[in-house]
């Protein structure tokens, strides 16, 4: 019984440093954060940011983003402007609540990482690559989103911009 | 008066809806405009005096009352800052304090005597 004890001990030890491994690279978003869109008009930003990161710098194999938007969250400043982004017009939020993006996979670049995944926004799934830095616990990127792609408010083309830039600003703690 | 009238509907629309619009309407900025458009009312009402005479100067209150009305798509088309929150409220506050510098005139202006 006693010659069990070691390798059970050993195995409880590698299982417990296995899930410490994981922890260590799991944050949390802290408040603070900013997700704003901008295509000359509209232009405004997005508060409800929610999801699972799992970056280790060291390992960018077991990293992870699994993060959606919250699109009712949306404000321009203008509060007729909230109500016709979340009508079915334009993001149809009662269709479509939530902005997701999950990503595949995480690689580092030249001037910081880029995360590609699937980008699902209004109904349509769509790979994109996300440039972003990691600098003092803030996760910083910026992409820019075709709406025409995405089948929002396809009719009117040029009723606003279709090319939205959206600039992330994600600060998280462990 | 007019500035009175919106400092108290202000407070009234802060109570009703927990709202804070204080970062664009605020006691030293209701102050001002108001002080601004009821001086503005009074020498274009100067001016008007000077061509109109008698029953026309009616011409010059449905104007007043027209761009009053007119106004009130200044404050629904307007894009607050981003750092303030429930924007769809902002309308709310806003408009009927547009009509607040002309309602005082109306109100007041029977008061002082002028030679029309």
């Amino acid at each position: 019984m006693k010659k069990a004890i070691f390798p059970l001990l050993a195995a409880v030890i590698i299982m417990i440093s296995a899930f410490t491994f994981f922890q260590s690279v799991d944050w949390k978003i802290s408040s603070g954060y900013s997700v704003k869109f901008d295509g000359g008009d509209p232009k405004g930003e997005f508060t409800g940011l929610k999801g699972t990161i799992l970056f280790d710098a060291n390992n960018l194999a077991a990293s992870k983003f699994d993060c959606t938007i919250d699109v009712g969250t949306i404000n321009t400043g203008n509060g007729m402007q909230n109500t016709h982004a979340k009508s079915d017009k334009w993001l149809d939020a009662a269709k479509y609540p939530v902005i997701r993006f999950t990503s595949k996979t995480i690689n580092k670049t030249a001037t910081g990482y880029e995360a590609v995944g699937t980008l699902d926004f209004h109904g349509v799934q769509k790979e994109i690559t996300l440039p972003f830095t990691f600098v003092n616990n803030v996760f910083a990127g910026a992409f820019e989103v075709n709406r025409m792609d995405y089948n929002i408010n396809k009719e009117e083309p040029k009723h606003g911009a279709s090319v939205i830039k959206i600039t992330l600003n994600v600060p998280v703690t462990k | 008066m007019a500035a009175l009238a919106a400092i108290i509907y202000n407070r009234i629309h802060i109570f009703a809806t927990e709202a804070d619009f204080s970062a664009v309407v605020n006691t030293a900025s209701i102050i001002s405009l108001n002080l601004i458009a009821c001086l503005i009312i009074s020498i274009a009402y100067y001016f008007f005096t000077r061509f109109a005479k008698g029953s026309k100067i009616i011409l010059f209150h449905i104007l007043l009352a027209v761009l009053s009305f007119a106004a009130v798509v200044v404050p629904i088309s307007i894009s607050l800052p981003l750092t303030v929150k429930n924007p769809e409220l902002f309308p709310g506050l806003a408009v009927p304090m547009i009509f607040f510098p002309a309602l005082a005139w109306f109100t007041f202006k029977p008061l002082f005597k002028f030679d029309e």
